[in-house]
C-alpha cells in the first residue's frame, strides 16, 4: 500500500528518487545506522556468542580462504583488503582539472574505470536517503571512518555524485557454492573491486576534486544509477552477470558527472514469477509472498537474521552460502543468448512478460536444473568429494596423503555441498 | 580514441603529485605477513607449478612461469608474474600507465600471501632482476608491453628453467 511521502523543503530540494520498478519509495526513509548492520552488530556480539566466536576467533582451515577474508585470517597481514583499509588516503590535487562539459568526464571515468578492470560501472545522483546514518567506523568499511561531519543532506550538497563500479564473479567457480571454490570467487573478487574503488577515488582526488567512500549503502546507490534491479533474493541483479557481482564501499565525489538512469530488466516480472532462489535457500531466508514496506521502501525483504547466523556452523567447509546467487536464471555466463532473453524479456509489454517468463523459467529447469549441483574441480579442490570424506583427485599426484585420503576418487559429475536440511536430498545426493 | 578524449593523457601520464593518491605504493610499503606453522601437503612439484600459474591466472596475471635461482640464493624459486600493458610501465607515470603495476602487485601480494598461508616462505619484495629473470626464464613478451613483478619462495616447485642472475 502506498503512502505519500510528506511533502517538506528536504524533498522539494531532494525529490524522492525513481529507483525503477523493483524498489518504491513510499514513504519517509530513516538513514540506516551502521551499528543496526549485520556485521558490526556482530562485532560487538549483539547476535550471540557463536557469530561472535565465528567473527573473532576462527582461523579457517583453508589456506585460501584465510588470505581472502580478514576475519578467518591467521595473520591479517596477508590479506589485501587490510592494506587496503590502512593505505593513507591522499588528498585532492591543488590544482583542479577543469571540466567543461561533465558528459564528456563522464565517458572518460567510464573508460578508466574500465581500463582499470571493471566489468560494470555507472553513475548515480547522490540522495540523503541513501547515505548512512553515521560514520561506520567498523574496521570492516574498506574506506570507511573519513567522513567529514555534516548531516546527509548537507554532505549530499558536497558530495552530489556517486560512482557504484564493481567486478564479475567468476561464472564457473560460482557454480561451486557452499565451498572453498565459491568462496575464492566471491572473496577475490571483492578485494579486486576495493582496489578497483582505491584506484577510481586516487584518481578522482589527482584530478583534484574530493572523494568520500564508506558512507553510503551500495544497494540504494546501485538501483538509482541503474546497474540492476533488486531481486527476491536481495540482491541488485545487473545486465550482464545477474547477481554475480559484488557490491562494495560506493565513491561519492563532487567530479561533475552526468547521473545515468534506473533499468528495466524485467526483474520485476521474473521475480513475481521464479522464486528459485526461495525454494532452495537452506535457510527459509527469502520469501514466498510479496513485497513488504520496511522504513518507508516496498521490496522484497529477505531474513537477514537467519541468513547470518548459518556462518558459525559451516565455517570448515565454506564461508558464503551463495545458493540464492547461483541457482538464479540471471546468473549466466555472459554470451549471446543470455542477451537475447533479457532483451526479448525487455522489449515484451508488461502486461504479456509473464507469459515469456514461464517459458524462459522452464528453459532454465530443463538446461540447468531446478537445483544446480554440478562438479567442479579447481586447483586440488573438488566438489566431487563428499563433505567430511576425503580423497586426492589431483592428476599427477605422488605424495602419500596418508589413511585419511586414502578414500577413491569420485567420478560422477555431481557436486556435493554440505548438507543444512539434513532430513533432505536437496544438497546432498545419497544412496 | 585517446585523441577524442581530452583527459587521458592525463590519466595515463600524469605522475600523482600526492603518492598517497596511488595505491601502488601503500601495497608496495607494506609488510609482509608471517608463514603458517603448519604445511600443506605438495602434491608433486609439477602439480604445485600447474597450480601456481592457474592461481596467478586467478588472481588477474596474464602469464606466469617459473625460474629455478642459482645454488646460494635465499629462495630456490622465482614465480615470474607477466602483466600485458597499453603502455610502458617505466615512464607512463599516471594512473592509466602504472594500471599493469596495480594489477600486478595484486598478484604477487596474494601469491606470496597464499604460499605463506601454505606453510612455506615466500615474498613480493625482491624485484631487482624481475626484467632479466623473466628474458632468462623465456618468458615471451606480452604486447604492447609487459611489466613482469617476482613472487620468491621455498615452495617446492618444477622449474621451466634456471636462469643464472
Amino acid at each position: 500500500m502506498a503512502v505519500s511521502v510528506k511533502p517538506d523543503p528536504q524533498t522539494e530540494e531532494f525529490p524522492t528518487p525513481y529507483l525503477g520498478r523493483s524498489v518504491r519509495i513510499v514513504g519517509p526513509v530513516a538513514n540506516i545506522e551502521p551499528k543496526n548492520l549485520p556485521h558490526p552488530m556482530n562485532q560487538r556480539g549483539a547476535l550471540g556468542k557463536a557469530l561472535f566466536n565465528w567473527m573473532h576467533s576462527t582461523i579457517s582451515p583453508d589456506p585460501l580462504a584465510r588470505v581472502a577474508f580478514e576475519r578467518h585470517a591467521a595473520d591479517k597481514a596477508n590479506v589485501i583488503r587490510t592494506v587496503l583499509m590502512r593505505a593513507p588516503r591522499g588528498k585532492p590535487a591543488e590544482e583542479r582539472v577543469k571540466v567543461d562539459d561533465p558528459a564528456v568526464m563522464t565517458k572518460h571515468l567510464k573508460r578508466v574505470a574500465k581500463h582499470l578492470g571493471a566489468d560494470v560501472i555507472r553513475i548515480a545522483a547522490s540522495h540523503p536517503s541513501f547515505m548512512y546514518g553515521s560514520n561506520p567506523n567498523d574496521g570492516l568499511t574498506t574506506m570507511g571512518g573519513d567522513r567529514p561531519a555534516g548531516t546527509p543532506e548537507e554532505l549530499v550538497r558536497r558530495f552530489p555524485y556517486v560512482i557504484v563500479a564493481t567486478k564479475a564473479w567468476d561464472y564457473d567457480l560460482i557454480k561451486a557454492h557452499r565451498h572453498h571454490i565459491g568462496d575464492a570467487a566471491y572473496d577475490f573478487t571483492l578485494e579486486r573491486s576495493n582496489l578497483l574503488h582505491s584506484a577510481l577515488a586516487g584518481y578522482i582526488q589527482e584530478l583534484g576534486y574530493s572523494t568520500l567512500r564508506g558512507a553510503m549503502n551500495p544497494q540504494a546507490a546501485a538501483l538509482a544509477a541503474g546497474v540492476g534491479e533488486l531481486g527476491r533474493n536481495g540482491m541488485i541483479i545487473s545486465e550482464k552477470f545477474g547477481p554475480r557481482i559484488h557490491l562494495t564501499d560506493v565513491v561519492m565525489t563532487d567530479l561533475p558527472l552526468v547521473p545515468d538512469k534506473p533499468v528495466d530488466l524485467g526483474v520485476e516480472d521474473f521475480c513475481k514469477i521464479c522464486r528459485k532462489c526461495a525454494i532452495t535457500c537452506p535457510t527459509n531466508s527469502i520469501t514466498f509472498e510479496g513485497k513488504q514496506i520496511y522504513n518507508g521502501v516496498e521490496k522484497y525483504k529477505i531474513k537477514w537474521e537467519t541468513c547470518y547466523r548459518l556462518r558459525p556452523f559451516t565455517v570448515q567447509y565454506w564461508g558464503q552460502c551463495l545458493t540464492c546467487v547461483t541457482v538464479c536464471p540471471y546468473t549466466k555466463p555472459n554470451t549471446w543468448w543470455r542477451d537475447l532473453a533479457i532483451g526479448t524479456l525487455r522489449h515484451t509489454p508488461i502486461p504479456l512478460r509473464p507469459l515469456v517468463v514461464r517459458g524462459l523459467k522452464a528453459l532454465d529447469d530443463k538446461f540447468w536444473g531446478t537445483i544446480p549441483n554440478k562438479r567442479v574441480r579447481w586447483l586440488d579442490y573438488d566438489t566431487g568429494i563428499k563433505p567430511g570424506e576425503k580423497a586426492c583427485t589431483v592428476a599427477g599426484c605422488t605424495a602419500q596423503h596418508g589413511e585419511s585420503h586414502a578414500q577413491p576418487a569420485a567420478d560422477s559429475q555431481v557436486g556435493y555441498y554440505f548438507p543444512l536440511k539434513e532430513n533432505t536430498n536437496r544438497f546432498v545426493k545419497r544412496g | 580514441m585517446a585523441d577524442a578524449d581530452p583527459y587521458w593523457d592525463f590519466y595515463v601520464n600524469h605522475a600523482p603529485s600526492n603518492p598517497d593518491n596511488q595505491i601502488n605504493n601503500a601495497i608496495r610499503a607494506w609488510n609482509e605477513g608471517s608463514v603458517f606453522p603448519v604445511k600443506k601437503d605438495v602434491h608433486s612439484p609439477d602439480v604445485m607449478s600447474r597450480h601456481v600459474k592457474e592461481l596467478v591466472r586467478f588472481f588477474g596475471g596474464d602469464a606466469a612461469a617459473i625460474a629455478r635461482l642459482p645454488e646460494g640464493h635465499e629462495y630456490p624459486f622465482a614465480i615470474v608474474c607477466a602483466q600485458r600493458s597499453d603502455y610502458d610501465t617505466r615512464t607512463a607515470l599516471g594512473h592509466g600507465g602504472q594500471a599493469a603495476v596495480q594489477q600486478a602487485l595484486f598478484v604477487t601480494f596474494n601469491l606470496a600471501a597464499t604460499i605463506r598461508e601454505m606453510g612455506y616462505r615466500a615474498t613480493a619484495k625482491l624485484q631487482d632482476n624481475a626484467d632479466r629473470v623473466a628474458a632468462a626464464v623465456g618468458l615471451p613478451p606480452l604486447k604492447p608491453f609487459t611489466h613482469v613483478e617476482l613472487v620468491h619462495t621455498d615452495l617446492p616447485l618444477a622449474a621451466d628453467a634456471e636462469v643464472a642472475v
